[in-house]
């Protein structure tokens, strides 16, 4: 296993042995009180309809009994390289408009939903490349197509319904 | 010269422009000039629907409550939907398939008015549901003269290029007397004609249907006519590929492309290009005007639907090359884009129809970096 996914791993395990405490025993730990305290706590809280301090106790969990989750899908296969690039940067592009407006592309299925998740609105209809209502102009760089557009653009137009970007890019 | 239904020539069909070249014989797909039509076609096919899967018994109860007011608009909208589909789905048959040149042109003008013959019988759906007898709709839709007056700008550019395009195929160029009156036919006046009768069904299909859309989606948003809503969003997908047809068809006109006559016709048409779109725009707010006599809807009022009117034509226009024609910069609807984004509210195909679930269709396409991860 490289360097890369035994950190990946190691970082997981560390998030799943925090978070899999649960709340009530993080309390216990802080204020170093005993299961009776916990108990008499909740008794003064208003109970669910149908709920007992019975209920309660299975709640507070032995530190062994944790499940690490990811020991459970270590069954999974090996990420694959087009979703890891060993020692590669994931790619980011810096795109801006000509009225000023600048936003970074990382991590999204098309340039639309970049957009959208960055609050650039930008026209839509069909997100699938036919409709051609999200057409801008393209002045600088390169975009690669996941989908082949349908919709008529001219030769400096872009559909960033169904493109990525492959450089940074300046739009109109 | 005559039409004949499989022409005899060889030819190479490479050098064939789109229209007025040679007539269509064999009906291959294997040789393409312009291979977005044969995606039109096959994008056409998986969107395939029929009216019958929408359940529209909601609707019934929706139309009984709905204040008459409103009731107006809606069969109105329905009404003049009907009129647009009922003429786009013969048109582009008999206009542009006697002059068509290229088999995968020729099969996409097929395909797209057939999807229109599906757009009609879903009025026919809609309308036995919501109203007890059809026939008080379909009846008035020839009488109303509010319908009646936008049909004569929609079918004038037809009317007149089949009328002189059949003299054409018949008689050739020149001066001929017919019934007495001497008319003269050109064929780059045919052209012209033929350019002026694209931009007009680009206009039909770019603006003419979206005020009924906006109609029926500002409904829907309040829960109210949603089967409808659900017709009108597959009619609308099917519309935005027939726009982007017709727009395709025009820019290899207007470049030249294939006939470089087209390209100098484009250029001279320049002013009666915007003025078709001024005058559908226009026509469209009138309409609004009609549409919210007695009332407007929520959501929507003449002055609102007007400036998507003009929003719309700002982009269609913009589309063929053309600066925009009105002041409004940003949609004053913003919520109908998610409406006219018809796989929005889909899931799965076994949950519901995905809009462009291809049936019996697999990706064969394989690339080398799909093996990128195999080791022998």
């Amino acid at each position: 296993m490289s360097n890369a996914r035994k950190a990946a791993r190691i970082g997981r395990r560390r998030w799943a042995s925090r978070t899999f405490h649960s709340d009530a025993q993080t309390e216990m730990e802080l204020t170093g009180g005993s299961t009776t305290q916990l108990e008499m706590d909740l008794g003064e809280l208003p109970l669910p309809v149908g709920s007992s301090a019975v209920a309660v106790t299975p709640l507070i969990h032995e530190p062994q009994e944790q499940v690490d989750f990811f020991d459970l899908l270590a069954e999974s296969p090996e990420p694959t390289p087009q979703t890891i690039f060993e020692g590669m940067e994931k790619p980011v592009f810096a795109v801006s408009f000509a009225d000023g407006r600048t936003a970074r592309f990382q991590h999204a299925n098309t340039l639309l939903e970049s957009f959208e998740a960055q609050n650039i609105h930008i026209e839509y209809q069909c997100r699938e490349g036919y409709c051609g209502s999200c057409r801008v102009r393209l002045q600088e760089g390169d975009v690669h197509y996941t989908e082949e557009p349908m919709a008529w653009i001219d030769d400096d137009e872009i559909l960033p319904c169904c493109c990525i970007p492959t450089s940074d890019l300046k739009l109109q | 010269m005559a039409y004949t239904t499989f022409n005899r020539n060889e030819f190479d069909t490479f050098d064939q422009p789109m229209f007025f070249g040679e007539q269509v014989n064999v009906a291959r797909y294997d040789q393409q000039k312009h291979k977005i039509f044969e995606n039109l076609i096959e994008k056409q096919l998986s969107f395939f629907w029929r009216p019958e899967e929408v359940d529209l018994t909601n609707d019934r109860k929706d139309f009984i409550d709905l204040p008459a007011h409103e009731q107006h608009i809606f069969v109105s909208n329905l009404k003049y939907q009907t009129l647009l589909d009922s003429v786009q789905g013969r048109s582009p048959n008999v206009a542009l398939l006697p002059v068509v040149s290229l088999p995968e042109l020729e099969t996409w003008i097929e395909t797209w008015s057939f999807s229109e013959t599906i757009h009609s019988r879903s009025y026919t759906h809609i309308v036995r549901n919501i109203v007890p007898n059809p026939a008080v709709i379909f009846d008035d839709i020839t009488k109303n003269e509010h319908i009646v007056r936008r049909a004569e700008t929609v079918t004038k550019y037809y009317d007149e290029f089949i009328s002189l395009s059949t003299l054409y195929q018949q008689l050739g160029e020149g001066t001929h007397t017919i019934n007495g009156d001497s008319v003269s036919i050109d064929l780059r006046d045919l052209k012209r004609r033929l350019y002026l009768t694209m931009v007009s069904v680009n206009v039909l299909e770019a603006i003419r249907f979206y005020v009924s859309f906006a109609c029926s989606f500002a409904f829907a948003e309040r829960a109210k006519m949603e089967g409808n809503a659900k017709i009108i969003k597959l009619i609308a997908r099917d519309e935005a590929l027939h726009l982007t047809g017709t727009q395709h068809m025009l820019q290899i006109m207007a470049r030249g492309k294939d006939d470089p006559e087209f390209a100098t016709i484009a250029e001279e048409c320049r002013e009666d290009v915007i003025a078709i779109f001024a005058e559908a725009a226009q026509q469209e707010k009138e309409w609004a005007e009609y549409l919210f006599k007695d009332g407007s809807m929520i959501g929507l009022n003449k002055e609102i639907l007007g400036q998507y009117v003009e929003y719309i034509t700002n982009q269609r226009i913009g589309a063929l090359g053309f600066d925009p024609i009105f002041e409004v910069r940003s949609n004053p609807l913003p919520w109908i884009n998610a409406w006219l984004n018809s796989d929005n509210v889909q899931v799965a195909p076994q949950e519901a129809e995905i809009s462009s679930y291809l049936v019996g269709a697999i990706d064969s396409e394989v690339d080398t970096a799909d093996f990128g991860d195999f080791d022998l």
